[in-house]
């Protein structure tokens, strides 16, 4: 009966009801259903994907009121090394362009807690928007630090105005780096950091939280986590199917994504890449070798989901609840 | 083990009642394992508040509503529809602090929907909108079963219709009992849909009679339906009889699940129509049928849950029909994690499975 099911992410079909400028190289585009019907939930770091040309596909994090559920909003910076996702959305994308969305998904969720520091690097300001909202309206207290290139070159920092002290916003060209030692303060037992921004920001705060009890710290990735030295080759193993009753082999040459839709499991993926965190699956037995960029040290040691569209098993034998 | 536990998201909207329930007396509720008392404002408005006097405990059910007070049963303290205390009779002043807990409330008709959380963190969503439940051009009626069951139990029999021709024999589309046509399952962040298309085919006796539809016709139809949330399930089952010219038979089975407590669920069911509205005949026929599903359902996760808390909850396998119900434990689970909180959301919960 496996063949017998079908399973796929929400996709839907919507146009750019609004485009603005709002800081140098971002637009934020509001998409809508164009018969106006209602939008999937979702939660603060939810992001969703944005299906371009040739089936090239970009995660973009929701920023967007969490109670319309009329329409999403995405921030998108034009990156001069885009590989054609932000210049595609910077120069195709107007007021009723037709948008193919998927999702929205959340591997960036918002965990409850006493108190939290946010941390920003350019435009991952995007998850950070709603998490704000969120603790805001709950009374919890919370700060953001901001940096940028330089002040215009960020965005929503009128959005963000409002929220007076919580808040500093902090471009290089005036303040220098963010001051994480100062951000960050001595670890504390009650408070969660969530930092978007790119790499070496991360990197940064990683390495800063290092002494911070484990799993206090979440963070989300625009890009692949570089990569970790390649291996010696890959080997194959045994791959167990277990809901499904099928036993097969992955070859080195091929991902365990590939060889499951093979088996003629019908597989919900997207990037392909281990950014994403749709083909997360469970696992009942085997040592995996971790590949992606979504799970954190913390999952990972843990065990018991992996994402198959890049990671695989060093044990013989992988058994997936599949 | 865990599915016995209290496995229910607080932060998320839960129908306590119906409409016509909720009145100018204190209507006492339990909800996710908490007393609450629900009464009408003179203003229209439904307030919500835990069932118990902060003075002495006496729940405030056993007291009296006056104007828009509730006033306690034991000594007479009044408390406002926010909960806090107005008046002590014995003394001049109300001691600083004194409050009842009060819920925020949502009604939208036939629904009145509470919000068991944090109460700050209900403004940051509503209740699903249930447009068909009272727009015209929809015939709805609907009642309410108590199931014994925890309600995850209620979900996943949602989730998976597999069950249908072995519990309902005689009452599921004809070509179910042959192979069943493929599950096509959606997936969103917070929701699990799945739909099935049947192949054109004569229409079993009760859709024949509540339809009005020839017994003597092939028609295509699709059941589908759709997790929505912790606390709510819609299933929809289209007759395609375009060929008749009269467009597709629409009917939806609207239920809302609301966690007594572990092991028991109230479902707040209701049924709509958009054929034959007019016809009361229908709905009596259709309530029949209901009636005979659920309870034929009822009867089994009533059996499981005894099971289970006789002789503790044992190892289950699951199976490719089961990936709609999986995906419901998986967005189950993360509303949990999420509100277990930090730092205890690191440690392993009581799993929801």
């Amino acid at each position: 009966m496996s063949g017998d099911a079908v399973y796929r992410e929400h996709e839907g079909d919507l146009v750019v009801v609004r485009r603005e400028t709002v800081a140098t190289d971002v637009v934020a585009l509001t998409l809508a259903d164009p018969a106006g019907g209602t939008l999937p939930a979702w939660t603060p770091g939810a992001h969703i994907d944005v299906v371009l040309d040739e089936g090239l596909t970009r995660q973009y994090s929701l920023c967007g009121a969490l109670r319309d559920r009329g329409s999403f909003r995405i921030g998108v910076l034009r990156a001069p090394d885009s590989s054609g996702g932000s210049r595609f959305v910077h120069d195709a994308l107007k007021e009723g362009s037709p948008v193919r969305v998927r999702g929205p998904r959340n591997h960036f969720a918002l965990v409850d807690a006493p108190r939290y520091i946010f941390v920003a690097g350019g435009i991952g300001i995007t998850p950070l928007l709603p998490m704000i909202e969120s603790v805001q309206q709950r009374g919890v207290p919370w700060t953001l630090a901001y940096g940028g290139r330089q002040r215009a070159s960020m965005a929503f920092g009128d959005e963000l105005a409002r929220h007076g002290d919580r808040v500093r916003v902090w471009p290089q060209d005036e303040d220098g780096l963010l001051d994480l030692p100062t951000i960050l303060g001595d670890p504390r037992p009650d408070t969660l950091v969530y930092c978007c921004g790119p790499e070496p920001l991360l990197a940064a705060v990683e390495s800063h939280c290092a002494g911070w009890p484990p799993g206090a710290l979440h963070v989300e990735r625009f890009a692949p986590k570089p990569a970790e030295p390649a291996a010696a080759g890959d080997s194959p193993f045994e791959l167990v199917l277990q809901r499904s009753g099928i036993t097969t082999v992955v070859p080195a040459d091929q991902t365990i994504l590939e060889v499951v839709e093979q088996a003629g499991i019908s597989m919900l993926s997207s990037c392909r890449i281990g950014t994403c965190g749709t083909c997360e699956q469970e696992v009942i037995a085997g040592d995996i070798d971790h590949r992606d960029s979504v799970l954190t040290e913390e999952d990972r040691e843990a065990g018991e989901y992996m994402m198959i569209c890049v990671s695989r098993c060093r044990s013989e034998r992988l058994v997936l609840d599949l | 083990m865990s599915r016995l536990a209290g496995n229910y998201p607080l932060n998320c909207w839960y129908v306590a009642a119906t409409s016509d329930e909720a009145g100018r007396g204190l209507l006492g509720r339990t909800v996710l394992g908490q007393p609450v008392i629900l009464y009408r404002l003179r203003s229209g408005a439904v307030a919500a508040l835990e069932d118990r006097c902060p003075h002495r405990s006496l729940p405030l059910s056993y007291g009296t509503l006056s104007d828009d007070e509730v006033v306690c049963g034991y000594h007479g303290m009044a408390f406002g529809p926010d909960g806090g205390c107005v008046r002590v009779p014995s003394q001049e002043n109300v001691p600083y602090g004194a409050r009842a807990r009060s819920f925020p409330v949502r009604e939208d008709p036939p629904f009145v929907w509470v919000w068991m959380g944090d109460p700050a963190a209900s403004a940051l969503s509503d209740p699903p909108a249930l447009p068909w439940l009272h727009d015209t051009g929809w015939a709805t009626f609907g009642e309410t079963l108590l199931v014994e069951a925890n309600y995850l139990l209620l979900h996943e029999n949602a989730l998976d219709l597999t069950h249908f021709p072995h519990v309902h024999p005689g009452l599921s589309p004809s070509p179910y009992l042959e192979t069943p046509p493929r599950l096509e399952i959606e997936v969103t962040e917070t929701t699990v849909s799945y739909y099935r298309d049947f192949p054109a085919s004569p229409l079993v006796d009760w859709q024949a009679r509540t339809t009005g539809l020839p017994r003597d016709r092939d028609y295509a139809q699709r059941e589908s339906g759709e997790f929505v949330s912790p606390g709510l399930h819609v299933d929809r089952m289209h007759v395609f009889a375009t060929g008749d010219g009269i467009g597709s038979y629409d009917k939806i089975l609207t239920r809302a699940f609301t966690p007594l407590g572990p092991r028991s669920t109230v479902v707040h069911w209701q049924v709509s129509r958009n054929y034959l509205t007019s016809q009361p005949q229908v709905s009596d026929q259709l309530r029949d049928v209901h009636r005979a599903t659920l309870t034929a359902d009822k009867r089994l996760l009533e059996a499981i849950q005894a099971r289970a808390d006789s002789f503790g909850a044992g190892e289950e396998f699951n199976v490719s029909a089961d990936v709609a119900g999986l995906r419901a434990h998986r967005i189950i689970e993360e509303m949990l994690a999420a509100e277990r909180g930090w730092p205890s959301a690191r440690t392993p919960a009581p799993a929801v499975r």
